[in-house]
Protein backbone atom coordinates (compact mmCIF):
# COMPACT_ATOMS: atom_id res chain seq x y z
CA UNK A 1 0.00 0.00 0.00
CA UNK A 2 0.97 3.44 -0.65
CA UNK A 3 1.61 6.67 1.14
CA UNK A 4 -1.30 8.98 0.37
CA UNK A 5 1.28 11.29 -0.94
CA UNK A 6 2.54 8.59 -3.47
CA UNK A 7 -1.25 7.77 -4.45
CA UNK A 8 -1.58 9.13 -8.30
CA UNK A 9 -5.36 9.48 -9.95
CA UNK A 10 -5.40 6.12 -12.12
CA UNK A 11 -4.01 4.11 -9.76
CA UNK A 12 -5.72 0.55 -9.96
CA UNK A 13 -7.14 -2.03 -7.49
CA UNK A 14 -7.19 -5.62 -9.09
CA UNK A 15 -8.04 -6.62 -11.54
CA UNK A 16 -9.03 -9.58 -9.41
CA UNK A 17 -10.67 -12.76 -10.58
CA UNK A 18 -13.34 -14.94 -8.70
CA UNK A 19 -15.71 -17.61 -9.21
CA UNK A 20 -18.29 -17.16 -5.91
CA UNK A 21 -19.30 -20.53 -5.09
CA UNK A 22 -23.44 -21.66 -4.26
CA UNK A 23 -22.32 -22.53 -1.19
CA UNK A 24 -20.58 -19.37 -0.23
CA UNK A 25 -23.69 -17.43 -1.68
CA UNK A 26 -26.11 -19.34 0.65
CA UNK A 27 -23.46 -19.34 3.85
CA UNK A 28 -23.19 -15.28 3.28
CA UNK A 29 -27.37 -15.06 2.37
CA UNK A 30 -27.89 -16.97 6.05
CA UNK A 31 -25.71 -15.28 8.12
CA UNK A 32 -27.49 -11.73 6.88
CA UNK A 33 -30.40 -13.62 7.74
CA UNK A 34 -31.88 -13.64 4.04
CA UNK A 35 -32.36 -17.81 4.35
CA UNK A 36 -35.83 -17.84 5.57
CA UNK A 37 -37.37 -14.54 3.63
CA UNK A 38 -35.72 -14.58 0.10
CA UNK A 39 -34.70 -18.31 -1.55
CA UNK A 40 -33.78 -16.42 -4.81
CA UNK A 41 -30.31 -17.03 -2.81
CA UNK A 42 -30.27 -20.17 -1.50
CA UNK A 43 -32.59 -22.24 -3.85
CA UNK A 44 -32.60 -22.71 -7.55
CA UNK A 45 -36.15 -23.75 -7.95
CA UNK A 46 -37.46 -20.46 -6.07
CA UNK A 47 -34.89 -18.12 -7.97
CA UNK A 48 -35.83 -19.92 -10.99
CA UNK A 49 -40.05 -18.95 -10.58
CA UNK A 50 -38.90 -15.43 -10.20
CA UNK A 51 -37.62 -15.26 -13.13
CA UNK A 52 -33.81 -15.32 -12.73
CA UNK A 53 -31.19 -17.68 -14.17
CA UNK A 54 -30.62 -19.62 -11.07
CA UNK A 55 -29.55 -18.29 -7.57
CA UNK A 56 -28.03 -14.73 -7.09
CA UNK A 57 -25.88 -12.95 -4.69
CA UNK A 58 -27.38 -11.30 -2.64
CA UNK A 59 -26.76 -7.39 -3.19
CA UNK A 60 -24.98 -6.91 0.10
CA UNK A 61 -22.71 -9.81 -0.30
CA UNK A 62 -21.25 -7.50 -3.67
CA UNK A 63 -20.38 -4.74 -1.87
CA UNK A 64 -19.15 -7.14 0.47
CA UNK A 65 -16.65 -7.94 -2.46
CA UNK A 66 -16.45 -4.43 -3.29
CA UNK A 67 -15.26 -3.57 -0.10
CA UNK A 68 -12.72 -6.47 0.47
CA UNK A 69 -11.33 -5.03 -2.96
CA UNK A 70 -10.57 -2.26 -1.09
CA UNK A 71 -9.46 -3.80 1.86
CA UNK A 72 -7.47 -5.74 0.27
CA UNK A 73 -5.40 -3.11 -1.42
CA UNK A 74 -5.12 -0.81 2.40
CA UNK A 75 -3.70 -3.96 3.56
CA UNK A 76 -2.06 -4.20 7.03
CA UNK A 77 -2.22 -0.17 6.19
CA UNK A 78 -3.44 1.98 8.78
CA UNK A 79 -6.22 3.85 6.50
CA UNK A 80 -9.79 2.71 6.34
CA UNK A 81 -12.61 2.28 4.17
CA UNK A 82 -14.98 5.56 5.40
CA UNK A 83 -17.85 5.30 2.51
CA UNK A 84 -18.88 2.94 -0.33
CA UNK A 85 -21.72 3.08 -2.54
CA UNK A 86 -23.34 0.77 -5.00
CA UNK A 87 -25.73 0.30 -7.74
CA UNK A 88 -26.95 -3.07 -8.12
CA UNK A 89 -27.67 -2.96 -12.35
CA UNK A 90 -27.72 -6.36 -13.28
CA UNK A 91 -28.03 -9.55 -10.81
CA UNK A 92 -24.28 -11.71 -9.92
CA UNK A 93 -24.59 -15.49 -10.17
CA UNK A 94 -22.55 -17.60 -8.20
CA UNK A 95 -20.09 -20.36 -10.35
CA UNK A 96 -19.88 -17.48 -13.17
CA UNK A 97 -16.01 -15.92 -13.36
CA UNK A 98 -16.40 -12.40 -11.82
CA UNK A 99 -13.62 -9.62 -12.35
CA UNK A 100 -13.36 -7.25 -9.76
CA UNK A 101 -11.72 -4.04 -10.90
CA UNK A 102 -11.03 -0.55 -9.29
CA UNK A 103 -9.09 2.79 -9.78
CA UNK A 104 -8.35 5.77 -7.78
CA UNK A 105 -10.52 8.82 -9.31
CA UNK A 106 -9.33 11.61 -7.17
CA UNK A 107 -7.50 13.01 -4.05
CA UNK A 108 -8.03 14.99 -1.93
CA UNK A 109 -4.86 16.25 0.72
CA UNK A 110 -7.44 18.50 2.98
CA UNK A 111 -8.68 15.82 4.84
CA UNK A 112 -6.41 13.04 3.48
CA UNK A 113 -8.78 11.06 1.62
CA UNK A 114 -8.87 9.22 -1.88
CA UNK A 115 -12.12 8.62 -3.78
CA UNK A 116 -11.75 5.39 -5.76
CA UNK A 117 -14.15 3.91 -8.60
CA UNK A 118 -14.93 -0.27 -8.08
CA UNK A 119 -16.81 -2.26 -10.26
CA UNK A 120 -17.53 -5.96 -10.56
CA UNK A 121 -18.01 -7.59 -14.37
CA UNK A 122 -18.33 -10.74 -16.14
CA UNK A 123 -16.66 -12.63 -18.64
CA UNK A 124 -18.04 -10.36 -21.49
CA UNK A 125 -16.98 -7.32 -19.57
CA UNK A 126 -20.84 -6.17 -18.62
CA UNK A 127 -21.05 -3.97 -15.13
CA UNK A 128 -23.05 -5.92 -13.23
CA UNK A 129 -22.68 -3.78 -10.05
CA UNK A 130 -20.52 -0.17 -9.76
CA UNK A 131 -19.31 1.58 -6.97
CA UNK A 132 -17.74 4.30 -5.56
CA UNK A 133 -15.39 4.25 -2.51
CA UNK A 134 -13.58 6.89 0.08
CA UNK A 135 -10.08 5.54 2.07
CA UNK A 136 -8.90 7.96 4.73
CA UNK A 137 -5.51 8.03 5.26
CA UNK A 138 -3.76 8.61 8.75
CA UNK A 139 -3.33 12.30 9.47
CA UNK B 1 -44.59 13.88 -9.13
CA UNK B 2 -45.32 10.99 -6.63
CA UNK B 3 -47.49 11.25 -4.26
CA UNK B 4 -46.77 10.35 -0.46
CA UNK B 5 -47.81 12.01 2.68
CA UNK B 6 -44.26 14.17 3.94
CA UNK B 7 -44.80 13.44 7.25
CA UNK B 8 -43.61 10.12 6.60
CA UNK B 9 -39.91 11.62 5.83
CA UNK B 10 -37.90 11.69 8.52
CA UNK B 11 -39.83 9.93 11.16
CA UNK B 12 -38.07 6.52 13.04
CA UNK B 13 -40.21 3.78 11.93
CA UNK B 14 -38.15 0.90 13.73
CA UNK B 15 -35.23 0.44 16.84
CA UNK B 16 -33.94 -2.70 17.17
CA UNK B 17 -33.29 -4.56 20.11
CA UNK B 18 -29.20 -4.95 20.48
CA UNK B 19 -27.55 -8.10 18.87
CA UNK B 20 -24.24 -9.23 20.52
CA UNK B 21 -21.77 -9.33 17.82
CA UNK B 22 -19.56 -12.92 18.83
CA UNK B 23 -16.18 -13.66 17.40
CA UNK B 24 -18.02 -16.69 15.37
CA UNK B 25 -20.28 -14.39 13.51
CA UNK B 26 -17.19 -12.54 12.35
CA UNK B 27 -15.64 -15.51 11.40
CA UNK B 28 -18.05 -17.00 9.63
CA UNK B 29 -18.94 -13.81 7.49
CA UNK B 30 -15.12 -13.82 7.03
CA UNK B 31 -15.17 -17.38 5.31
CA UNK B 32 -17.90 -16.09 3.45
CA UNK B 33 -16.21 -14.03 1.82
CA UNK B 34 -12.92 -15.76 1.04
CA UNK B 35 -11.55 -12.70 3.73
CA UNK B 36 -7.35 -13.36 4.27
CA UNK B 37 -6.84 -10.20 5.89
CA UNK B 38 -5.24 -10.66 9.72
CA UNK B 39 -7.16 -7.46 11.02
CA UNK B 40 -10.03 -9.36 10.68
CA UNK B 41 -9.13 -12.61 11.11
CA UNK B 42 -5.92 -13.56 12.74
CA UNK B 43 -6.78 -12.26 16.74
CA UNK B 44 -2.68 -12.44 17.17
CA UNK B 45 -1.27 -10.39 14.16
CA UNK B 46 -4.64 -8.20 14.92
CA UNK B 47 -2.94 -6.91 18.33
CA UNK B 48 -0.33 -5.06 16.09
CA UNK B 49 -2.79 -3.64 14.22
CA UNK B 50 -4.05 -0.14 14.75
CA UNK B 51 -7.33 -1.49 16.85
CA UNK B 52 -5.20 -3.88 18.68
CA UNK B 53 -7.45 -7.00 18.11
CA UNK B 54 -9.92 -8.23 15.90
CA UNK B 55 -12.53 -5.91 14.00
CA UNK B 56 -15.24 -6.98 11.76
CA UNK B 57 -14.45 -6.17 7.73
CA UNK B 58 -16.10 -2.68 6.78
CA UNK B 59 -19.14 -4.68 5.41
CA UNK B 60 -20.17 -6.32 7.90
CA UNK B 61 -22.29 -3.58 8.83
CA UNK B 62 -24.14 -4.20 6.26
CA UNK B 63 -25.87 -7.75 7.75
CA UNK B 64 -27.45 -6.50 10.30
CA UNK B 65 -31.43 -7.18 9.76
CA UNK B 66 -33.64 -4.30 10.26
CA UNK B 67 -36.90 -5.65 12.17
CA UNK B 68 -39.48 -8.36 11.25
CA UNK B 69 -41.51 -5.34 9.95
CA UNK B 70 -39.33 -3.23 7.96
CA UNK B 71 -40.54 -3.77 4.58
CA UNK B 72 -44.44 -3.27 6.03
CA UNK B 73 -43.05 0.69 6.33
CA UNK B 74 -41.82 1.12 3.18
CA UNK B 75 -43.92 2.96 1.06
CA UNK B 76 -45.08 0.86 -2.21
CA UNK B 77 -45.04 2.15 -5.77
CA UNK B 78 -46.52 -0.35 -8.29
CA UNK B 79 -45.04 -3.54 -8.86
CA UNK B 80 -42.56 -4.94 -6.29
CA UNK B 81 -39.21 -3.38 -5.48
CA UNK B 82 -35.72 -4.33 -5.35
CA UNK B 83 -32.42 -3.19 -3.72
CA UNK B 84 -30.75 -0.88 -6.70
CA UNK B 85 -28.11 0.01 -4.59
CA UNK B 86 -26.42 1.13 -0.56
CA UNK B 87 -24.51 4.18 0.40
CA UNK B 88 -22.95 3.19 3.46
CA UNK B 89 -20.80 5.38 5.88
CA UNK B 90 -18.43 3.38 8.12
CA UNK B 91 -18.00 5.55 10.98
CA UNK B 92 -16.52 3.57 13.52
CA UNK B 93 -15.41 -0.51 13.74
CA UNK B 94 -17.00 -2.57 14.89
CA UNK B 95 -15.13 -4.94 17.50
CA UNK B 96 -16.39 -8.82 18.88
CA UNK B 97 -18.64 -8.08 21.80
CA UNK B 98 -20.03 -4.93 20.76
CA UNK B 99 -23.84 -4.72 21.16
CA UNK B 100 -25.21 -3.08 17.64
CA UNK B 101 -28.47 -2.03 17.23
CA UNK B 102 -30.52 -0.16 14.25
CA UNK B 103 -32.46 2.58 14.23
CA UNK B 104 -34.71 3.65 10.72
CA UNK B 105 -36.63 5.98 9.03
CA UNK B 106 -37.29 7.44 5.11
CA UNK B 107 -34.91 9.64 4.27
CA UNK B 108 -36.40 10.25 0.94
CA UNK B 109 -38.93 9.63 -2.08
CA UNK B 110 -37.84 10.47 -5.76
CA UNK B 111 -39.09 10.03 -9.09
CA UNK B 112 -36.04 9.35 -12.19
CA UNK B 113 -36.99 8.67 -15.62
CA UNK B 114 -34.77 6.92 -17.78
CA UNK B 115 -34.06 4.59 -20.66
CA UNK B 116 -36.84 1.88 -19.68
CA UNK B 117 -39.58 4.83 -17.91
CA UNK B 118 -40.46 6.19 -15.25
CA UNK B 119 -38.57 4.61 -11.38
CA UNK B 120 -39.75 5.59 -7.90
CA UNK B 121 -36.87 5.36 -5.56
CA UNK B 122 -37.48 5.16 -1.55
CA UNK B 123 -34.64 5.82 0.48
CA UNK B 124 -33.96 4.27 3.82
CA UNK B 125 -31.74 4.81 6.22
CA UNK B 126 -30.70 2.53 8.96
CA UNK B 127 -28.20 4.16 11.91
CA UNK B 128 -26.05 1.40 13.87
CA UNK B 129 -25.21 2.27 16.82
CA UNK B 130 -23.14 0.34 19.39
CA UNK B 131 -23.85 0.16 23.15
CA UNK B 132 -21.54 3.32 24.39
CA UNK B 133 -24.42 4.54 21.96
CA UNK B 134 -21.73 5.62 19.92
CA UNK B 135 -22.59 5.78 15.61
CA UNK B 136 -20.86 3.07 13.88
CA UNK B 137 -22.30 3.52 10.47
CA UNK B 138 -25.43 4.77 8.63
CA UNK B 139 -26.44 2.39 5.79
CA UNK B 140 -28.90 4.27 2.82
CA UNK B 141 -30.69 1.74 1.29
CA UNK B 142 -32.23 2.31 -2.09
CA UNK B 143 -35.42 0.40 -3.20
CA UNK B 144 -36.41 1.21 -6.99
CA UNK B 145 -40.44 0.28 -7.54
CA UNK B 146 -41.78 0.53 -11.16
CA UNK B 147 -45.01 2.18 -10.94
Amino acid sequence: MKKFEELTIGDTLGPLDLIVTKEQCRNYAKISGFGEVAGRFTDEEAAKKEGLPGIILPGNMSLGLLSKLVTDWIGPANARLIRMGTTYRVPVQPDHRLVLNGFVTNTNPNDRTAEIDVWIENEEGERLVTGTATVEFPK
Amino acid sequence: MVDFDPAIINKVFENTDPVEVKPEMIARFCASLGESNPLFTDPEAAKKGPYGGIVAPPSFAVTFRNGRHFFDHIPRYGRRGFDAGKDVEFVAPIHPGDKISLSSHVKEIYEKTGRTGTMVFVVIRSTLKNQKDEVVAHIDHRFMNRP
